[in-house]
Order: structure tokens, then sequence, then C-alpha cells
């Protein structure tokens, strides 16, 4: 894939998120989480796209570590400084929860990210590479459930409001098309 | 060449029983068989002639006349019919060899009227069956059933097997509902003076036992083809081995292998693998009839009833007089003190059309019911207090959060970022 391929592919979607995002202020948390994920996703940009052999050797080791403690630390600052829990955005806000609740899930996530990255560094210096690539992408599988849960929950009725606009439209202009034959 | 050319003007020799001999013209019909062809005779309109096809090999030929011959001298004694009915054909039976330049080539039969008849399959289906000019009810089906199980008997009786009996191979005379079988000259002899097998079969009309192998029996294979025939006059059709699986995987396509594996859904006692079809009227038949049916097709060979044992049972039923018949409310012939068989038809018809056009307008108006159901789901204004429970039961199994007042566009550019997150974390780790 040439470099303008690939900036195309992630600028676009970026450039509708901008153009549709809500017009009220964000919460902290989420533009903290923004910011980190920012920060990442133009560290991994650039060292995969633009400048392959720039980044430091072995860091690939540690990339797992630097994504969980990264959120770890996001979960576990952001409620002591005010600014909510992170986690809602991770998990997304469609279930009805009170704030002890959230508490308990943001500390959860937090624990569990913590561990997954602190797991990382253990098996990366005592594991074979086979092993600890294996281990990498086995501890990858909370994305998939955390994608499960917003598919349902977030996605769908989504997808069901975007077939009902379509079918409305479908539906008028079959019906000015018979209009004119 | 020892076979009469397809060409109207040929001619040959007649050779009767009594040493006979005559020549005569034969015209052709344009009807023709599998092992010959059918030519009219000049001079003789009761009669055609059956003339082997020219590519018959001289073994064969030699094989049918001695065949032939046999037949015209051993003429079976068939059931009587009324004086009336004397030009009747029940049997189209060789009655003189026809031979040409001094060679066998076919034999002399009485003609069937085909005018004052109708192929045995037109009366599986009535619609067909009316468009032949014959009204089909109970009372002429079960005369019809019970003449043709006579014929059987009698041919029985001097050992002789039709083997091939199908309802192709059956005229019925629509007025008189005597029956007539075609194709003498395939039927399995077996005296102690002369045999002659029969290898032709078919597959539908077989069987269990004979299936992918020769018919060791014929007079059982007979009784087998002839309770299918019977079974399928009173059942509208339906062929005793139709049915629906309850397990597909098992459930072999064409009918001889369910034949084969015994799949008969309509007895007394329900089978597990295989269920009626919904239009059967067997239940409206009466026990002494499902009794010979159940023997005939869910148990081995050997309790097969005969065609003797179909003529007794079918007897008081094709007279009048015995009063087993009787009118329904809506005067239709049925069998007395069991339910009528063609309101229970036209009720099942009936009902399937209701179900048909219901199911169709269901699956026409599906598409828009389900867009409206979903709207109504997420905007949460379902009218009927069902369907708000349904859907509140469905989106609800954990309670969720009132919806974000957000428009559609919001959302997307939030899913947009968070996706992008998620592939950020992905790519990152990866």
């Amino acid at each position: 894939m040439s470099p303008v391929t690939a900036t195309v592919l992630w600028a676009v979607p970026l450039l509708v998120a901008w153009l549709w995002r809500p017009r009220r202020p964000a919460s902290p948390s989420a533009l903290i989480l923004l910011v980190c994920f920012g920060a990442l996703g133009a560290w991994a940009l650039w060292f995969g796209l633009y400048a392959h052999s720039g980044e430091p050797p072995g860091f690939a080791f540690l990339k797992p570590t630097v994504l969980y403690w990264t959120l770890a630390a996001v979960l576990m600052m952001a409620p002591l400084l005010g600014w909510g829990y992170p986690v809602k955005f991770i998990l997304g806000a469609y279930f009805a929860l009170s704030s002890r609740e959230w508490r308990w899930i943001n500390g959860g996530f937090a624990t569990v990210y913590t561990l997954l990255g602190g797991l990382n560094l253990l098996v990366a210096s005592k594991a074979s590479y086979k092993d600890w690539d294996g281990f990498k992408f086995a501890c990858m599988m909370n994305l998939l459930i955390i994608v499960v849960l917003r598919l349902n929950f977030v996605w769908l009725p989504i997808l069901a409001d975007v077939s009902i606009h379509l079918y409305r439209r479908a539906t008028a202009v079959s019906r000015y098309l018979s209009g004119l034959f | 060449m020892p076979s009469v050319e397809r060409k109207p003007e040929n001619f040959a020799r007649l050779l009767w029983p009594d040493g006979r001999s005559e020549q005569v013209r034969l015209g052709a019909t344009g009807k023709s068989g599998g092992a010959g062809e059918i030519f009219s005779i000049d001079g003789k309109p009761g009669f055609v002639a059956k003339i082997y096809h020219a590519a018959t090999p001289q073994a064969h030929l030699a094989r049918y006349r001695r065949k032939i011959q046999w037949m015209i001298d051993h003429r079976p004694e068939l059931p009587e019919v009324p004086a009336e009915y004397q030009d009747i054909v029940q049997l189209a039976w060789p009655e003189a060899l026809i031979l040409s330049e001094s060679r066998f080539v076919g034999f002399l039969m009485q003609k069937i009227a085909f005018d004052r008849t109708l192929e045995l399959d037109y009366l599986l289906n009535r619609r067909q069956a009316a468009e032949e000019g014959f009204d089909a009810d109970y009372g002429k089906l079960v005369t019809v059933s019970f003449n043709l199980a006579s014929l059987i008997n009698c041919l029985h009786a001097k050992r002789i097997a039709i083997v091939d009996l199908k309802p192709s191979n059956v005229k019925v005379y629509k007025a008189e509902l005597y029956v007539s079988i075609l194709d003498c000259d395939g039927f399995h002899i077996a005296t102690d003076e002369f045999r002659s097998d029969a290898p032709q079969v078919t597959p539908e009309y077989l069987a269990p036992e004979f299936q992918d192998k020769a018919v060791a029996y014929p007079e059982s294979q007979d009784a087998f083809a002839l309770a299918t025939i019977i079974f399928r006059l009173l059942n509208y059709g339906i062929h005793p081995f139709t049915g629906v699986a309850s397990d597909h995987k098992n459930y072999p396509p064409e009918l001889a292998g369910r034949i084969k594996r015994g799949l008969y859904p309509y007895g007394r006692s329900a089978s597990k693998s295989v269920r009626k079809v919904p239009a059967s009227v067997h239940e409206a038949f009466p026990d002494g009839l499902r009794e010979l049916f159940d023997r005939a097709f869910a148990s081995s060979g050997d309790s097969r009833p005969s065609a003797r044992e179909w003529v007794d049972a079918l007897k008081t039923y094709a007279n009048k007089q015995s009063g087993r018949m009787s009118p329904c409310d809506k005067a239709h012939l049925r069998f007395s003190g069991r339910p009528c068989p063609t309101c229970l038809r036209d009720a099942l018809i009936q009902g399937a059309e209701v179900r048909r056009r219901s199911f169709l307008a269901r699956v026409q108006t599906a598409p828009a019911r389900t867009l409206s159901y979903v709207r109504k789901t997420l905007r949460q204004t379902h009218s009927s207090p069902f369907q708000a429970a349904l859907a509140q039961a469905q989106l609800t199994l954990v309670q969720l959060a009132p919806p974000a007042p957000i428009s559609t566009r919001n959302a997307i550019a939030l899913e947009i970022l968070w996706i992008s997150g998620l592939l950020v974390a992905y790519w990152w780790a990866k």
C-alpha cells in the first residue's frame, strides 16, 4: 500500500468524524483518552508507514506494556482529578449504572490493564519470541469482548437508524420515479 | 428382414389357433412402445396387431413366439361381465400369430376402445379425470379397484403375473368401470409346462425386497403394486411412500429409495422417521382396508395381502346394495361410519390455500413491517402493549441507559473515533 493510499484511508474517516462531531463540550476523561490514543496512533502511523526503520530496536516487546499501562494510568488518574470515569468511553455508556458501579468497573479495568502490562514484561523476558507473540494476541481478546458489547448496543441501533433512513429515501425515490413514468 | 416395415401398405399373414391362415393389410397407427409398434388391420376393426421392432434380434423373436403361442393356447378365465358388456376387453391377450414371409413378427390382439376408456393414471387426479369425462367418486374408485384386483386374481390363479403393474399399463372403461391391462406379452408365466420371465419393472411400484434385485416372487410383486395403485386411487394420487421426513439427511429423494427403506407414513401406528403428507385422507378409510395397506407396506412380503384378499375386502364396498358406502351431508359417497374423505380433502386443501395466501401476504409485507418494528423499538413508540413488552425484553436484558440525545451523524462520528482508537490499540501492540 502506498503512503498516499494509507494516508487517505486514515484521514478520510477522521475528517468525517470531525465534520459530524457533536458540538457540545467533550468530557475531560474522553479528551485525555483521545490525546493518548492520538499519540499512540501517531507513533504507530509514523513508524509503521513512513519511518519503518526508525523505531528503537527491542521496543516492540515493550509496546503492549506501554499501551496497557497508559490505559491503566488514564483510568486511575482521571477519577482522582475529577474528570469522570474513562471506562464509560471504552465500554460505552449504554448500561444504566450508578457512579459507584462505574467506579468499580473503572478500577477493575485499570487493575486488569496493569496486570496485563506487567505480565507482558514477564513473558517477554522469560519466554521465546513465538510464545510471547501468542501471549500478546491472546491478551487482545479483551478488545474483542468490548467490540462485541459495542456492536450489540451501539452499532446495531445506528445501523437500524441508517437503514430506516435509506429505506425512506428509496421509497421516496421509487414513488417519484413511478410518478414520472 | 423378419419384421414388418412401418409402411401403410404392409401385408402380413395371420395364423389362428385353429390352423386357419389369412392375409391382412396393416395400417400404421403411430402408437409405439419399447418392444414394438401397434398397427390397425384392414377389415378387422375389433383387432390390432403388435409388431415387434425391426431391430429385435432373432433369438428374442424366437422366445416371443414360444411365449405368444403358449398364451394363445392358454387363455385365462377372466372375471365375468354382464351380457351387455361383452365387448369389454379386460386383457389385450394374444389371439393369433402374425407372420411376414413365413417368419414370426408379432401377434394379433383385441382392440381396446380408446374413446370409451382412459388410463388409470388419470384417475389419480380428479381434475384430469373430469377433463376426460370421468366424474370420480369413491363408489367408482372402489369399484375400479375391485375390478383390477379381480382381474389380477384370475391371472394369479393361472400362475401368470404382471410384474410391471402400474397405472399407465391399465385402462379403465369410463362408464362400465371395468379395467383392461395392456402389454400382456410382458407377463411372467410360471406353469409346469412353460416358463417365461418378465424383466421389465418400474421402481415406484416395485416391492422393497425386489429393489435392485430380480423379482423372485412375481405374485408378491403384483400384490405390492396392486396395493400401491389402490392406495393412490383412494388417496387422491398420493403414493404410499410419499411423506415428510423428520430427518432430511436420511430421507431418500426418490420413491424407490423410500420403498426400499420401508418409509411408509400412513400406518395405523405412526412412523417415527417420516410423517404423512398433510393432504392425505387415509384416516377416512375403513379399518379393514387400513389393515391391508399396513400389511402391504409396513410388513414383510410374506404377510402382504394377495389379490384374492383385496377382492374379498373390496367386494362389499363395490356392491351398491351392501350399504357399506353411503352419502355424506354433501352427498359425497364415503365408507359408512367413517368421515367423508372428499369433505376432508376439501377442508385440507381450503385450509392449505388460506395458509398459503396468508404466508405470501406476510412475506410481501415483511420488509416494511420489520423496519416499522425496529423504528418503534428504537423510539419506544410501540402502541401494542405486547409488542412494547417484547421490545423491552429484547433490548433490556441488562438495564440500558436512555438513548443519548445526539443525532445519528454525531453517533457515527463518535464511533469512528472509537474504532480508530481500537485500531490504534491493535496496531500498536501488533
